[in-house]
């Protein structure tokens, strides 16, 4: 099995063989130093992980997957602190590590892609990342694991989910359900500057589709779902569609 | 160099004739001789009744007996039947509310109510141009010139024996707004008029207004000319009524002229004097006077206080509160006339008045309302502002010290990681700065908000206390205890509020001590409070060096954050340091109000 490790800094490329240390009798690294270098190379030995460095001299890995043809590989990105780019992985559903690489984490994302569940739809997710990544104002898909597989969701077709414990049902425009085993904060958190405002513990809904509001404290979306919005959020909420 | 102050021009308005004063006792005593008299209801008692309260009214304008007397001649009048009682009682109210209450409003109303007397009976219509001249004054009074110059030209077009005091008002219209010139030629039209030597005080009160206005032409020798006669006509005769102002424009044109003595006397004296009347324009005047007075003498802080009791005694005259009622009499007045003419039949215009005047009535409270409603509405979207701004100040104060917690808890961590360092192997070390890396993102993330969630703070209040325990193995070991009945995704809470506390207790309570220390921190809920504690069983504050002498950073910025939330949620969260007993260690107590998500 060969593993690419795409880096320009060489104490983080030593950091990402040290950790590897215990699986040498299972994998081949090959390190990349410069974008160009990964280029070329990925498609010449076709890898089956790559770990991708978000910040390359002058370039950066999205340049790298934008290049490249070969992509079937299970793919995790390394980053120290690009919050843009955390924000893009998780929309996507692309693993990534955090420099310092903590071992523990490593341990999880190194399974995973041993088990090449990463490497499916990969290219779809690719996709997906590229547009949260782009300035323009496209519109933003999001990556869902689901069903063994993944679930690929324009995000202004999502009218609202709603909690079910540790899973999350999504009620999108075409007045389908899916259950995905994500909690409600895990979207609430990911898609609240998306125009995704959460009125209850159990709902987040997506402003765009409210209809009404009353008073009393329920508000009707456009597909004629009635919700209660709690106490404590009205005054947020009236805000957050007065934003709107 | 003097200032302008927009205001300068002191004048009064004597609409009506005045005895000359010599005589003036004596006819008042034989006046209220005859009236006692007489039979109460004889047409000759009312005529007399309203003689006497005019010539009494400005002997004495402060007279406060002066409104019962009027009301009275009024209800005789009316119990007679007797018009020109009647219209020349409501001319006399007028007179009281305007001269001695300072009241335009109470006086227009009472003058109005003589003009319709005036329009219903022919023979009495000459009697309205005095009425006229008393509205002309008091719209004079309130700095509406264009309105009041109207009222004077009609009755100085109109009627012969109220010329001069037309003649007079026009003059002090003009004087007014400034057309000087114009000014000092109706004052000598006024002057050279023959029935002004029959009438002392009104000789003196026009020198007096011409003396102002020579004044402000230049022609300072001219003004203190005028000033003298006016001043030699009061003093020889003891005309009071015209002695406050009069004393003003001498002031002034002997400021012009440089006689600053003789200048800031009179200006003093006629303040003293319309103050003891009470009469607010004339008191307007005066401050007007001495502030230019003291700005001439170069005494600043004089002026600025003479300026500023000026301007507040022009607000209180001109408030918008009186403008509003004036016209909304104005317009009653006009429509009440409509009406009137229009019906014949006096019993119905009389039923209809009462309409029209409760119509009229429920017009003006309507304004009034919607004049109060809308303060009220202004008022409410101020104080919005006022604590939006005061808002968006305390979270910026609490942003700046949820950042500073920042470089303090670097500076401390990195201390940490070189002491590890020391002790400990290199790959240990890597996996003890990666968990500082995850801290630090925390840290960063958490300081962000004004609140996270409980659960949030606690997985870094957890990783903190392992990360610090994996530098030091085997000094003290810790337990997070959370009240099970609390929903710590759900609650809200400031970040990073503990954090300080418990480093106090690792790097104070425990190191240079053998026994193992304990560090319990609780959450609970009581009444509507969460009370956060760490609970250590270390040193205690007493016994440690480094905390002896100072307050540490980390506290002194928790309880300013603290005091700033109190203040922005009207709250009463509290910071309690408690020392256990000597050697047992430190119990610190965070109370925040218990806020949740949902």
């Amino acid at each position: 099995m060969i593993v690419a490790i795409v880096d320009d800094e060489k104490h983080c490329t030593d950091r990402m063989l040290y950790l590897l240390e215990p699986y040498r009798e299972k994998v081949r690294v090959v390190c990349f130093n410069t974008a160009a270098e990964a280029i070329k190379g990925i498609d010449h030995i076709r890898p089956e992980i790559v770990f991708l460095d978000v910040q390359l001299v002058e370039q950066t890995g999205f340049d790298v997957l934008s290049a490249i043809s070969f992509r079937n590989f299970s793919l995790i990105f390394t980053t120290a602190y690009e919050q843009y780019a955390i924000q893009a992985f998780k929309f996507s559903a692309i693993d990534y590590l955090l420099k310092p690489i903590e071992s523990e984490d490593f341990e999880n994302a190194i399974q995973k892609a041993f088990k090449k569940k990463e490497q499916d739809a990969l290219s779809e997710r690719l996709n997906v990342l590229q547009s949260h990544i782009s300035e323009v104002n496209a519109s933003k898909r999001i990556s869902i694991y689901y069903n063994e597989g993944y679930l690929f969701l324009n995000i202004k077709d999502i009218i609202r989910f709603q909690a079910d414990v540790n899973y999350s049902h999504i009620f999108t425009v075409d007045k389908k359900k899916y259950t995905v085993s994500k909690t409600l904060k895990y979207f609430d958190d990911l898609l609240s500057d998306s125009g995704f405002f959460r009125i209850h513990n159990s709902h987040l809904i997506n402003l765009n589709f409210v209809h009404a509001y009353s008073k009393s404290g329920f508000v009707t979306l456009l597909d004629g779902t009635q919700l209660e919005v709690s106490v404590r959020r009205k005054d947020k909420f009236m805000k957050a569609c007065n934003a709107l | 160099m003097k200032f302008a102050f927009g205001f300068s021009l002191i004048l009064v308005s004597i609409s009506i004739s005045i005895v000359n004063a010599q005589d003036f006792q004596h006819q008042l005593d034989s006046l209220s001789h005859l009236i006692t008299t007489l039979p109460a209801k004889d047409t000759t008692t009312i005529n007399l009744r309203n003689d006497f309260l005019k010539q009494a009214l400005f002997a004495n304008p402060s007279d406060s007996t002066l409104l019962k007397f009027a009301n009275e001649t009024l209800a005789i009048a009316e119990g007679a039947a007797y018009y020109k009682g009647i219209l020349l009682a409501y001319e006399r109210l007028a007179l009281v509310f305007q001269y001695s209450f300072s009241n335009p409003y109470k006086a227009l109303d009472y003058y109005h109510k003589g003009l319709t007397i005036a329009e219903k009976y022919p023979d009495l219509k000459s009697l309205q141009w005095g009425i006229y001249g008393g509205i002309g004054t008091i719209y004079y009074e309130q700095e509406e010139y264009d309105k009041a110059l109207y009222y004077f030209l009609e009755v100085l077009h109109n009627n012969k024996s109220l010329a001069l005091t037309a003649t007079a008002n026009i003059a002090n219209v003009y004087g007014s707004i400034n057309k000087v010139d114009s000014a000092i030629f109706y004052y000598q039209k006024a002057l050279s008029n023959g029935l002004v030597e029959s009438n002392l005080t009104y000789k003196a009160n026009l020198y007096s207004n011409l003396s102002l206005m020579y004044e402000k032409a230049g022609e300072g020798d001219s003004a203190v000319m005028s000033a003298e006669k006016s001043l030699a006509l009061i003093e020889a005769n003891g005309i009071e009524f015209v002695r406050p102002t009069a004393y003003a424009n001498a002031s002034m044109a002997y400021l012009k002229n440089n006689d600053l003595k003789k200048a800031e006397y009179y200006a003093l004296e006629s303040l003293k004097l319309s103050e003891k009347q009470g009469n607010l324009f004339l008191q307007k005047s005066a401050w007007g006077t001495l502030a230019d007075l003291y700005s001439g003498k170069k005494e600043y802080q004089k002026a600025l206080e003479a300026q500023n009791k000026f301007s507040i005694l022009k607000d209180s005259i001109n408030n918008q509160n009186r403008r509003v009622e004036i016209n909304q009499q104005q317009m009653e007045f006009d429509f009440d006339k409509e009406r009137t003419l229009a019906k014949a039949e006096i019993e119905r215009q009389i039923t209809l008045k009462n309409n029209v005047l409760l119509g009229g009535g429920i017009l003006l409270l309507a304004t009034v309302v919607g004049f109060i409603l809308y303060k009220k509405r202004q008022d409410v979207l101020r104080e919005k502002k006022e604590a939006e701004f005061k808002a968006l100040v305390s979270e910026t104060e609490l942003k700046a010290l949820r950042s500073q917690i920042n470089p303090h808890f670097i500076f401390n961590s990195l201390n940490s990681i070189a002491d590890y360092y020391l002790k400990n192997d290199q790959n240990t070390a890597q996996e003890y700065l990666a968990k500082f890396a995850r801290l630090m993102r925390m840290v960063l993330e958490n300081s962000e908000h004004q609140e996270i969630s409980l659960s949030d703070d606690l997985k870094f209040i957890e990783l903190y206390l392992q990360v610090e325990a994996k530098r030091l193995p085997g000094k003290f070991i810790y337990k997070i205890v959370v009240d099970t009945n609390l929903d710590a995704e759900n609650i809200l809470v400031p970040p990073l509020l503990l954090q300080p506390f418990i480093e106090n207790s690792i790097w104070h309570g425990f190191v240079e001590k053998d026994k193992l220390g304990y560090i319990e921190i609780e959450i609970k809920k009581e009444d509507n409070l969460l009370i956060c504690i760490v609970d250590d069983n270390g040193i205690g504050r007493g016994q440690t060096n480094a905390n002896n002498a100072k307050k540490s950073l980390g506290i002194a910025i928790t309880e300013n954050r603290l005091k700033i939330l109190n203040n922005q949620k009207k709250t009463t969260g509290k910071l309690k340091i408690i020392d256990k007993l000597p050697d047992k260690g430190t119990r610190v107590e965070v109370s925040v109000p218990l806020e949740t998500y949902f």
